[in-house]
């Protein structure tokens, strides 16, 4: 089940109905296809961006720029399927962004991993 | 320890401190979005956008900001709602102030999700949560403005009014504005309680207060039973409808207080009430009446009262009809069948509930013991079905009516008195053979064995043994006979003896009598026979229960009669004398004059007459020592076989006053060993403890009177088992 949902995630043509897009500084475009189903029911955040039908939610999409292609991708992969890699490098982005969107989960899987490392 | 500066990014330094002009700025974007937002202009807002301001003035410390001015915009909002609200007008007003609500509820939602950083990580207790923010200012603003909270309950209330009386509202409505008062509470819902709730079961007492008054007096109790029920049934389904679950108790309970507890008297003393109800039958009315009782506090105590009352009286009634007190029969047939017809009233409307019958069988032994014939009326009513009285019946039915008898039986609290009457008729049914079945007598006496144990029936299964002993010992004396040398020289007659153990049977009164010289003979030889092959034994011939059949020739005609020993002797004495006196019979036979007065009184007053009263007298006439009796040879009868009574069919009064006396005597040995039994566990005791437990152990047999405890503890004390302390007279220790 959590392969087929990772395929689910990276593949093309997927019944998505929802973008993440992410901007970086240098103009260049990460687009995730999401579910809202699945979103919404792993993140308070994007259940409350769900739930208050604005621009995001007639559009069909939500721009980021504060968090690297990277970051969102691992956050996204413990959104489908459970599962996170937190590295040395990546661990203090996923901690911010992740208590951001609410996903408690991470927030609290990530300040043990740093409080372990320091 | 390199892998700590590893972790320093320098990207993700600490954000600076926010200048004040931009925590300003960012506010006042969100000020604008809230107020967009509360005028269902949301659609075009950048949710992400809002997030993220008011994510960067929390983490940038700057909360407070946001959390008093959210709390300015929300106040401001519902002061502007609430003149909206109240200018509606009657019936407006009630949906106006919904769709409102439900708009300002929405509102709410979306502001709580786009403030859900500062929520989760700025509000602390005591503060409120965002939503309940919002809450709090539609209540203090809106619900519980003097503009708005009175006219609003009392509308409410108005609509239940309406719908009690059979009227349509709007369900929906009403759900949505009661739940208004439970979503604006912050904890316990303490303002739907406070504002709606206590108004609104205050207005049901009251509603239901004078209906129920007025229904009552109005109606018979059976309707107002059903109504009550339909009412109840209206609320559950009103607080599934448009009620908080919470107020569900509390609003039953006050149906349940007006509509049932305070009329609970009324209903049961009332015409038409639970009396009659009872008297009649009515299971369903009562059924349905003891569901609604058992819903309130003691309901059911009061019903069982009810009940097991009139159960009292009518069995007290039915012990005490003349005609029963005369007809053991019919006494015991009506007790049956009020005991079926009450188990039918405890099935059908009470659920069998243990309480109540429990109240109806105390109420039983109550009426049971009233008098004290009944243990004998008992004894005799199974001596009549066993006498021939279930020859119609199967097995079935059979059994069914001594399950009953075994019920009754239950209930009597004088157990030995009724064993010695049935051991009493027991015997008599076996010694005259009249018993229908020994199946069945068997059945029966077991029965009363899984009731009361072994020690119950030992002595009537002592009976059937003798019964099959005697057979077998008559048969040898048959034999015996034959080969005996004395045979030869004696005329040949039909003897049948049985042979009692001494215990078994019920002691008859000791009698005596003169046998013929011919039957004299016979019983010397059958106590050779016996005590030769039973060495050890003593035999005591029993004259007064035996029967004979005697030859009656009359100058045309012969006729057998079928007698009794001392009517056999009787009539033997006429074979030597033409007229008799009643003092002459005593004398020849040896009878006492009782029972010569009451072997004859069958012999010339019953159907046919063998003897003739001479001078012919009224026939009430008490008989006289000198009486003259002579054969009555006119006897008309086309019968070749006649059977007389031996004496009246029921007990005279001495034999039912030997009984009783028997009983005493028993029971002053039962008394004796369990005082001795338990003195000897106890070895010393206080007078009462003793009286107490000693009722207790004999309470299974029969309820001993302390006067009797006592004078057997007196007696005990006399033969040295007990001796009174020196010191203290009131205690007593038992002598080994």
């Amino acid at each position: 089940l959590t392969q087929d949902l990772r395929k689910l995630l990276f593949s093309t043509n997927n019944l998505s109905d929802f973008e993440i897009i992410v901007t970086q500084a240098n103009q260049t475009e990460t687009i995730f296809n999401c579910h809202r189903a699945i979103l919404s029911f792993r993140s308070n955040y994007f259940d409350g961006l769900f739930r208050s039908k604005m621009k995001e939610y007639q559009e069909g999409r939500v721009f980021f720029s504060d968090v690297s292609p990277e970051v969102m991708k691992n956050i996204l992969d413990y959104i489908y399927t459970g599962s996170i890699e937190i590295t040395e490098e990546n661990a203090v982005e996923i901690l911010i962004k992740s208590k951001q969107l609410c996903i408690d989960e991470i927030v609290f899987f990530t300040s043990n991993f740093i409080q372990r490392n320091i | 320890m390199s892998r700590k500066m590893i972790l320093r990014v320098p990207k993700f330094q600490e954000p600076k401190r926010m200048e004040k002009s931009e925590a300003q700025r960012l506010w006042l974007l969100l000020k604008d979005a809230i107020v967009e937002v509360q005028h269902m202009n949301a659609s075009t807002l950048s949710f992400e956008e809002l997030y993220r301001s008011s994510y960067s003035l929390v983490i940038a410390k700057r909360g407070d900001i946001l959390y008093t001015g959210l709390e300015e915009v929300n106040n401001h909002h519902t002061k502007n709602l609430l003149d909206k609200i109240a200018q509606a007008v009657d019936e407006r007003f009630l949906i106006e102030l919904n769709s409102q609500w439900q708009q300002y509820k929405l509102q709410q939602i979306m502001i709580h999700d786009i403030l859900m950083y500062l929520d989760r990580m700025y509000v602390k207790e005591p503060q409120l949560k965002v939503f309940d923010l919002g809450m709090f200012k539609w209540k203090q603003n809106v619900l519980i403005h003097s503009q708005i909270n009175d006219r609003l309950v009392r509308m409410l209330l108005g609509l239940i009014h309406m719908e009690r009386n059979g009227e349509v509202i709007d369900g929906a409505l009403m759900k949505s504005l009661i739940q208004m008062y439970v979503d604006v509470s912050l904890k316990e819902k303490e303002t739907y309680k406070q504002e709606f709730e206590e108004r609104f079961l205050l207005a049901t007492s009251h509603f239901y207060k004078s209906e129920s008054n007025l229904f009552i007096t109005n109606n018979s109790c059976g309707a107002y039973l059903k109504k009550v029920e339909i009412r109840l049934i209206e609320e559950e389904a009103r607080i599934k409808q448009y009620l908080d679950e919470s107020t569900g108790p509390k609003l039953i309970k006050a149906c349940e207080d007006e509509l049932i507890a305070n009329h609970m008297q009324t209903m049961i003393e009332m015409e038409t009430g639970c009396r009659t109800m009872i008297q009649n039958d009515r299971f369903n009315e009562l059924k349905l009446m003891y569901r609604l009782f058992q819903r309130v506090e003691n309901g059911l105590v009061h019903l069982k009262n009810e009940f097991a009352g009139y159960v009292r009286n009518e069995g007290h009634k039915i012990v005490n009809q003349p005609e029963n007190l005369k007809d053991p029969n019919a006494l015991i047939t009506s007790l049956i069948e009020i005991r079926n017809r009450f188990e039918k009233t405890l099935s059908q409307s009470f659920a069998n509930n243990r309480d109540f019958i429990n109240s109806v069988n105390t109420a039983f032994e109550s009426f049971l013991n009233e008098n004290d014939k009944l243990s004998e009326s008992l004894a005799l009513f199974i001596d009549k079905k066993l006498r021939g009285g279930f020859k119609d019946s199967n097995d079935q039915e059979i059994d069914v009516i001594m399950n009953k008898v075994i019920l009754l039986f239950r209930f009597l609290s004088d157990k030995d008195v009724f064993k010695k009457f049935y051991e009493h008729y027991l015997a008599k049914r076996l010694l005259s053979g009249r018993s229908f079945s020994e199946d069945l007598e068997r059945t029966m006496i077991s029965k009363f064995k899984q009731e009361c144990g072994n020690q119950f029936t030992s002595k009537m299964e002592g009976m059937f043994t003798d019964m099959r002993l005697s057979k077998d010992a008559l048969d040898g004396f048959k034999n015996y006979l034959q080969t005996s040398v004395e045979m030869g020289k004696l005329p040949k007659i039909d003897m049948s003896v049985r042979v009692l153990t001494q215990g078994f049977w019920p002691t008859f009164p000791p009698h005596s009598c003169t046998l013929p010289p011919l039957l004299s003979q016979y019983c010397d030889l059958f106590t050779k026979y016996y005590c030769h092959a039973h060495t050890g034994r003593r035999i005591i011939w029993q004259t007064n229960i035996g029967t004979a059949e005697v030859t009656f020739r009359l100058p045309k005609k012969t006729h057998v009669l079928a007698l009794s020993t001392y009517q056999m002797l009787i009539m033997l004495l006429f074979n030597d004398a033409e007229k008799l006196s009643l003092k002459q019979m005593a004398a020849g036979t040896s009878i006492s004059f009782m029972d010569i007065q009451r072997s004859v009184k069958p012999l010339y007053s019953g159907k046919y007459k063998v003897l003739k009263r001479t001078p012919a007298v009224e026939k009430s006439k008490e008989l006289s020592e000198n009486d003259i009796f002579e054969l009555n040879l006119n006897l008309k009868c086309k019968l070749h076989r006649i059977k007389f009574a031996a004496t009246s069919q029921t007990d005279s009064e001495p034999e039912r006053q030997h009984t009783r006396q028997r009983v005493d005597e028993d029971r002053k040995i039962e008394i004796d060993a369990a005082i001795v039994r338990i003195m000897k566990s106890r070895k010393a005791l206080i007078h009462n403890d003793l009286i107490v437990e000693c009722t207790k152990q004999l309470s299974s047999r029969f309820v001993p009177q302390t006067s009797m405890i006592k004078k057997r503890i007196e007696n005990l004390i006399e033969r040295e088992y007990l001796e009174r302390f020196p010191d203290d007279r009131r205690r007593y220790r038992y002598l080994a």
